[in-house]
This record gives C-alpha cells, structure tokens and sequence, in this order.
C-alpha cells in the first residue's frame, strides 16, 4: 500500500501540474496581449489632435479626447488596465513557476473581474459617443461632428479596437484562472 | 469500505490525489492514524471533506441570494427603462416633443443587455441550486462562473453606453454643440439615469458572484 501510495505521488505531479503549468503560460501570453491592445487603444485615443483649417462663428475648430468627457475616461481606464496588466505579470510568472499557488490565483481573479468591468465600461461608453459622432441623433437634436472632423473621426473609432480586443482577452483569463484553480493537481 | 461506497466520487479522489500528502504537512484532518491501511484514509479524507463541504454550502447558499438581488435588479432597470415615454405638452419649433428608449440606439442597447442578464439569471437559478444540494461539484460551478463572466461584460457595457448618454443629456457638450436635453424632458432623464444606477448594481452583483464561484472552486 504503501508502495502504491507513493506511486500516486509520483503519477499526481507530472500530468497534473503539466496542465496547470500550460494554463499558466497561456495566462501569461494572454496577459502581453491585453498590454500591447490596452496600450494602443489608450495612444490612439489620447494623441487624438484635429484642428480644421477654416472657423466657424458657432462650431469650435478644434478636436481633441479631451472635449468629451467619455474619450477621457477611456485614455484613463485604458491606462489603469495596461498599468495593472503590467503589474500582474508578476504573479502570472509565479504561477508559471509555482503551478500549485491558490490564494494568489482568487486574489489575480478579483482583480481581473474588477478590471474586465472598467475596461467594458470604458470601451463601452467610448463606443456609445463614437457612434453618436457618426450618427448623430435628429430627436435630440445632436449634429454628427464626424461630418467635419474626419480624422479625428476615424482615430477615435480605430482605437475602440484595442480596448474591445482586450475585453474577451480578460474572458478568458478569467476563465484560465477559474479552470487552474478547479484541477485536482491545485493544492496549496 | 462503507463510507467508500457511498459517496463514489470521493473514493476516486482519495485514491489518487494527497491522502500520502496530507498526513505529514496538514494537520487540519488531525488524525493521528496513519499508519493503518486504506480504510483509514478513506474516513480520515471523508470526515475532513465533510466540514469543508459545508462551507460550499454556504458559499452555494449565498450564490443563490445574490442571484435573486440580481435578478430584481436586472427587471428593474429593463422595466424602467424600457417603458419611458413621455411626450411634452407643449409644442417647440426645433425639438421633437416625445421622448422614449428607442430613440437612442444606446438605450435600445441597455435594454436587451439588461433583458438577457434577467433571463440569464432566471435560468442559472437551478444550476445554483445544484450547487447547494452538491456542493462538491465542479461541472456546474464552472459553467456559471464562465457565464456569469460574459454577463458581466454584457451588464457593465450596456450599463456604460447607457450612462454616457445619460451624462451628454444631462450636461450637454459646448465644444460640440450638443445641448442638454434634460432641462425639457425631466421625466424620462430621471427615470432613465435610475435605470442605469440599478443596471451598475446589477453589474457589481455579477463580478461578485464570479468572484464566489472562484473561491468555492478551489479544490483542497
């Protein structure tokens, strides 16, 4: 028995935490990819500067992030996120390292819940003034800018991209974590 | 092997995983018998396993009281905001004199988002429950944290889209000529931006519940 006992020692370790250790690496690729989306969205955005050749008496001849204060929340949250990516790297290499580590998994689970949600709100309210700077809307009477500020228009539509390749990226990582933690080879 | 056999899944467990382990480095089990046969192991593991599955439980019972919260909120913001209408008494030459959700594409939006999140909640209500009545498995646990996460993703994103619209109606933006259109139409702002504060509650109820089913999750 008790050869036997560590002969299931032996067989726990390697494909168990094998898995959990290939789970952990695709946690961490998938971690570069949400800096390298965050990152561009939030340059795209925040270097947003169109000033049009010719003035109006009523309409400003200047467009920046800054003029809405929607854009501005995105250049923020899509800072936070790439900053907290950045730092959670860390513990996605200890978990590389460490397959069995628990606590720091849940806590790298709060943490990336919390962010999924800034991230959607942010791209989500970007996207929401984005289409109405298309659009327009002819009951509330707003004028669709993107009329005169062409590339001002398509700047701030290019960087939505970023920030909405980043949100199934924080899906999944989710998911990676919750599945790591749901192995049977996970043990503190 | 009595308390093998009635609950299989455990016996499995017992085999192949940290019976050898947890003897030297844990102490919570607390039995000092080791050094008898398989029998042994399997009440040690079993009677340690128990206390821990009724702290899923409660993790389980919890899950299913917060669901319930999310699912008032969740109708709440889809019925309030999906029966704004308000139409002005009176007559101006540049602004229409009615107001409703589908008018704005962005509430159009809230308002199927918030509608997928209630029949979402609604239908995870037995899943929940599995999860109390069986509150070692894995299967149905994993499947409404992977859901509950699109879920957040959807609430918080029509919840956003709706909120800044709702700020543009409120404030108005200069540098783009868009006025206010909340000094005409107070009712439906006001209904409107309650239907989005109980649309973030919604969301924070979701991120908690993934943030539960992580933390029942574990396996010990």
């Amino acid at each position: 028995m008790k050869a036997a006992a560590l002969e299931f020692r032996g067989s726990t370790s390697t494909p168990r935490t094998g898995v959990n250790r290939g789970v952990s690496i695709l946690d961490f690729v998938l971690r570069l990819v949400g800096i390298i989306a965050t990152l561009a969205s939030a340059i795209t955005m925040g270097t947003t500067n169109e000033t049009l050749p010719f003035a109006t008496r009523f309409i400003r001849f200047r467009a920046e992030y800054d003029d809405l204060p929607s854009l501005t929340f995105f250049v923020a949250a899509n800072s936070v996120v790439c900053g907290y990516l950045f730092l959670s790297l860390a513990l996605s290499i200890l978990h590389i390292v460490r397959s069995a580590a628990r606590r720091s998994r849940i806590i790298l689970v709060l943490f990336d819940t919390v962010m999924l949600g800034l991230l959607t709100a942010g791209a989500s309210a970007a996207a929401a003034i984005v289409y109405l700077a298309h659009k327009g809307n002819s009951r509330a009477n707003w004028i669709a800018i993107c009329r005169q500020y062409n590339s001002f228009c398509e700047r701030i539509s290019g960087s939505l991209i970023g920030s909405f390749v980043g949100i199934p990226v924080f899906v999944l990582l989710i998911i990676l974590s919750a599945v790591a933690l749901s192995r049977r080879g996970s043990h503190k | 092997m009595d308390s093998s056999q009635k609950s299989g899944e455990m016996a499995i467990n017992i085999n192949e995983t940290k019976s050898a382990e947890i003897k030297p480095t844990k102490t919570k089990s607390g039995k000092g018998k080791s050094d008898l046969g398989p029998p042994i192991i399997v009440a040690t593991t079993k009677a340690a396993r128990d206390p821990k599955g009724g702290w899923k439980r409660g993790v389980g019972i919890f899950d299913f009281i917060l669901r319930i919260a999310a699912i008032g909120a969740a109708l709440a913001a889809t019925a309030t905001m999906g029966t704004t209408d308000q139409t002005l008494p009176f007559f101006t030459q540049f602004l229409q004199f009615q107001a409703s959700y589908d008018d704005l594409p962005a509430f159009t939006y809230f308002v199927i988002a918030n509608g997928i999140a209630s029949a979402y909640l609604v239908l995870s209500l037995p899943f929940s429950i599995v999860c109390i009545v069986r509150p070692h498995v894995v299967g149905a646990r994993l499947l409404l944290l992977i859901l509950d996460t699109v879920m957040v993703a959807l609430t918080t994103s029509g919840a956003a889209a709706a909120a800044s619209i709702v700020y543009l109606a409120h404030n108005g933006n200069p540098n783009t000529n868009w006025n206010a259109i909340c000094q005409q139409f107070n009712d439906f702002c006001q209904r409107v931006s309650g239907a989005v504060v109980a649309s973030f509650i919604t969301a924070l109820i979701f991120m908690f519940l993934v943030v539960l089913s992580a933390v029942a999750l574990r396996r010990n």
